[in-house]
């Protein structure tokens, strides 16, 4: 197990996640400000689609870290 | 809290081996936080309804900034113990008892909790577990299972951490299998936008619902517990911990707004009065919020023939690793508080055959039972509710139990809070890796200090969750404090008895621990910086005292 979370496939795989993470959080992001306009109901939808994009910028930077080791 | 260890072996034991790497750390805090979702959503849902969103978007933000907290501190002093620890060196003897003993608190209703929580997921698929059809059966299986957990940590079987991290592994593609599928399949934006205005609670709902949305993010303790186990802790623990920070965040908000804006793939069954109910009142109502997670995915389209099959068992296995980390944890936290005599030397004793603490293992898990007692009264005897009605608001079961996870929860992070401020200006020369962001900087006592703005968000934030509580939940407000009131007299009567200070602190060397900390902890950069720092600070204070008339 600790082995392939070292390999390289499993740093591909991590950011392939992170590009589907951001797309989600996005997709999440303008569906929500869409149905509810920019409102305090939108909050927790928007919240959640950044939230998202941060793990996917967390994610990012793991593999950049990875691929500099 | 999760454990790698079923029992460990205090004796055999004098260090912890180092031997969890970045993903261990990330699957240790996950195993535990990650099971309070399964937990929290069904309770959340019943409370605030329409604002369940917003109540954990409230308590998601509290729970960014205890995270970061957690992080700073279990990366500058990575010793097992966590709050209470960090609570003990910051505020001194009496408020590193009290933290400690919130924890303790929260450990004795994580064994309960998650124990019956796991029953309720079981009871998905045995329909015979179920806690409202009946009772007795569900309390006699919950009360084996802790039985069975008190013996197997006395006997010190191992867990493997291997296991935890497949668990971990297995759970996080679980769960963004049912988010994907959900979202992409039944998620309805404006279902959501709908349902949060008609099904907008009160004040008090919503208030009731923000305390118990903390109980979805507590144990993070697991992150600081984790760190005496470590590689290279200051660079590990910041980054792992971040990701699970995120990624539980997201799961709370996710799988609330879908609760809240899904439509069923199957024709939901009638309520009580015959009347059509949303999917989110069904997953709030007393049958299903011990397993609310469970029903969602069986609701998913196409994903949730499967999921009904798996989740309940995934997550009956995950709430299990939770429940025997309370009893891991517990007699930890004891053992640690009984050497810094804040507690009797009782809770340092070694089970001649296994040698483990068996004593606060089998005191601790009595706790518990003694708590699920209180918690499934109601149900087992008619006149017990009763009472409760007229007391409680009618609470009881797992409510009675969230009450006072939140409760404990919610006071011993204030104190980590305020601990963390201390730190910041009386050790401002322990090196921190990471820092939580947004400090101003000033001269204090003639040292650079950074005050951690975030840290008085965090602390208004915990503070005003510790108020709901106080104000929601009738049994919470009486058996929160009582706990900590009779803890502190039971402290000063052992510290009296011993010769100790009562309420100052007694002398600690912390330059000399702090120095075999870094040490132990591989960190030998950071414990140069330290000496460093340390013999800088000696320096402008012997030149003070010289320029000094």
């Amino acid at each position: 197990m600790r082995r392939m979370v070292r390999s390289e496939g499993y740093a591909r795989a991590r950011l392939i996640n992170a590009l589907i993470f951001a797309a989600l959080g996005a997709a999440i992001c303008y569906r929500t400000v869409a149905a509810a306009r920019l409102s305090l109901t939108a909050l927790p939808g928007v919240v959640l689609g950044l939230a998202l994009i941060g793990l996917a910028v967390v994610r990012f930077r793991a593999y950049a870290r990875t691929k500099r080791s | 809290m999760a454990a790698s260890a079923l029992g460990q072996r205090v004796v055999e034991e004098p260090s912890l081996r180092r031997s969890v790497t970045p993903w261990g750390s990330f699957a240790w805090g996950y195993s535990d936080v990650g099971a309070d979702i399964f937990v929290g959503l069904g309770l959340v849902l019943g409370a605030a309804a329409g604002a369940s969103n917003v109540a954990f978007l409230f308590a998601g933000i509290v729970y960014v900034c205890i995270g970061l907290a957690y992080t700073e501190l279990a990366a500058a002093y990575p010793v097992a113990g966590g709050g209470q620890y960090f609570v003990f060196r910051g505020l001194g003897d009496i408020f590193g008892f009290i933290a400690g003993w919130a924890v303790l608190l929260d450990f004795t209703i994580d064994i309960v909790l998650f124990a019956w929580s796991c029953i309720d997921y079981l009871s998905k698929l045995i329909p015979v577990l179920s806690f409202v059809a009946h009772p007795w059966v569900h309390f006699c299986v919950v009360l084996t299972v802790i039985g069975g957990l008190a013996a197997l940590n006395i006997i010190g079987v191992r867990e493997s951490s291997a296991f935890n991290e497949i668990v971990s592994g297995l759970d996080v593609v679980s769960e963004t299998s049912i988010l994907f599928f959900g979202f992409l399949f039944a998620f309805d934006p404006e279902l959501l936008v709908h349902t949060m205005q008609i099904a907008w609670p009160s004040t008090f709902g919503l208030m009731n619902g923000v305390s118990l949305a903390i109980i979805s993010f507590v144990g993070l303790e697991s992150i600081s517990q984790a760190a005496q186990e470590t590689q290279r802790p200051a660079s590990v623990i910041p980054r792992s911990s971040i990701g699970l920070i995120l990624t539980i965040l997201i799961f709370a908000l996710a799988y609330s707004n879908l609760a809240l804006g899904m439509h069923p793939w199957h024709a939901l069954p009638k309520d009580a009065l015959g009347h059509t109910q949303p999917l989110w009142q069904y997953l709030g109502n007393q049958d299903n919020n011990g397993a609310a997670v469970a029903v969602l995915a069986s609701y998913v389209p196409y994903f949730g023939t499967l999921a009904a099959l798996y989740v309940p068992v995934l997550g009956a296995i995950l709430l299990l690793i939770s429940s025997n980390s309370g009893v891991f944890g517990s007699s930890r936290i004891a053992y640690a508080m009984s050497g810094a005599q804040l507690l009797p030397s009782l809770f340092q004793r070694v089970h001649p055959r296994f040698r483990t603490p068996a004593v606060s293992i089998a005191a601790f898990c009595g706790v518990g039972v003694v708590e699920l007692v209180f918690a499934s009264l109601p149900s087992l005897s008619p006149p017990v509710k009763l009472v409760y009605a007229h007391f409680f608001r009618g609470e009881s079961g797992i409510t009675f139990l969230g009450d006072l996870y939140a409760f404990g929860a919610a006071a011993s992070y204030s104190f980590v809070f305020i601990a963390l401020i201390a730190l910041r200006l009386n050790d401002a020369q322990s090196p921190r890796k990471f820092k939580m962001p947004f400090n101003v900087p000033f001269t204090y006592r003639g040292n650079r200090v950074e005050f951690p703005l975030v840290a008085v968000l965090g602390f208004c934030g915990i503070a005003s969750i510790l108020a709901f509580t106080m104000i929601t939940h009738a049994i919470g407000r009486i058996a929160g404090p009582t706990w900590i009131v009779c803890g502190i007299v039971g402290y000063m009567v052992y510290r009296r008895y011993k010769g100790l200070p009562v309420l100052r602190s007694q002398p600690h060397d912390w330059r000399k621990a702090q120095i075999n900390i870094l040490r132990a902890a591989g960190e030998l950069e950071l414990m140069d910086e330290y000496l460093t720092n340390v013999s800088r600070m000696d320096e402008r204070a012997a030149t003070v005292n010289a320029a000094a008339p």
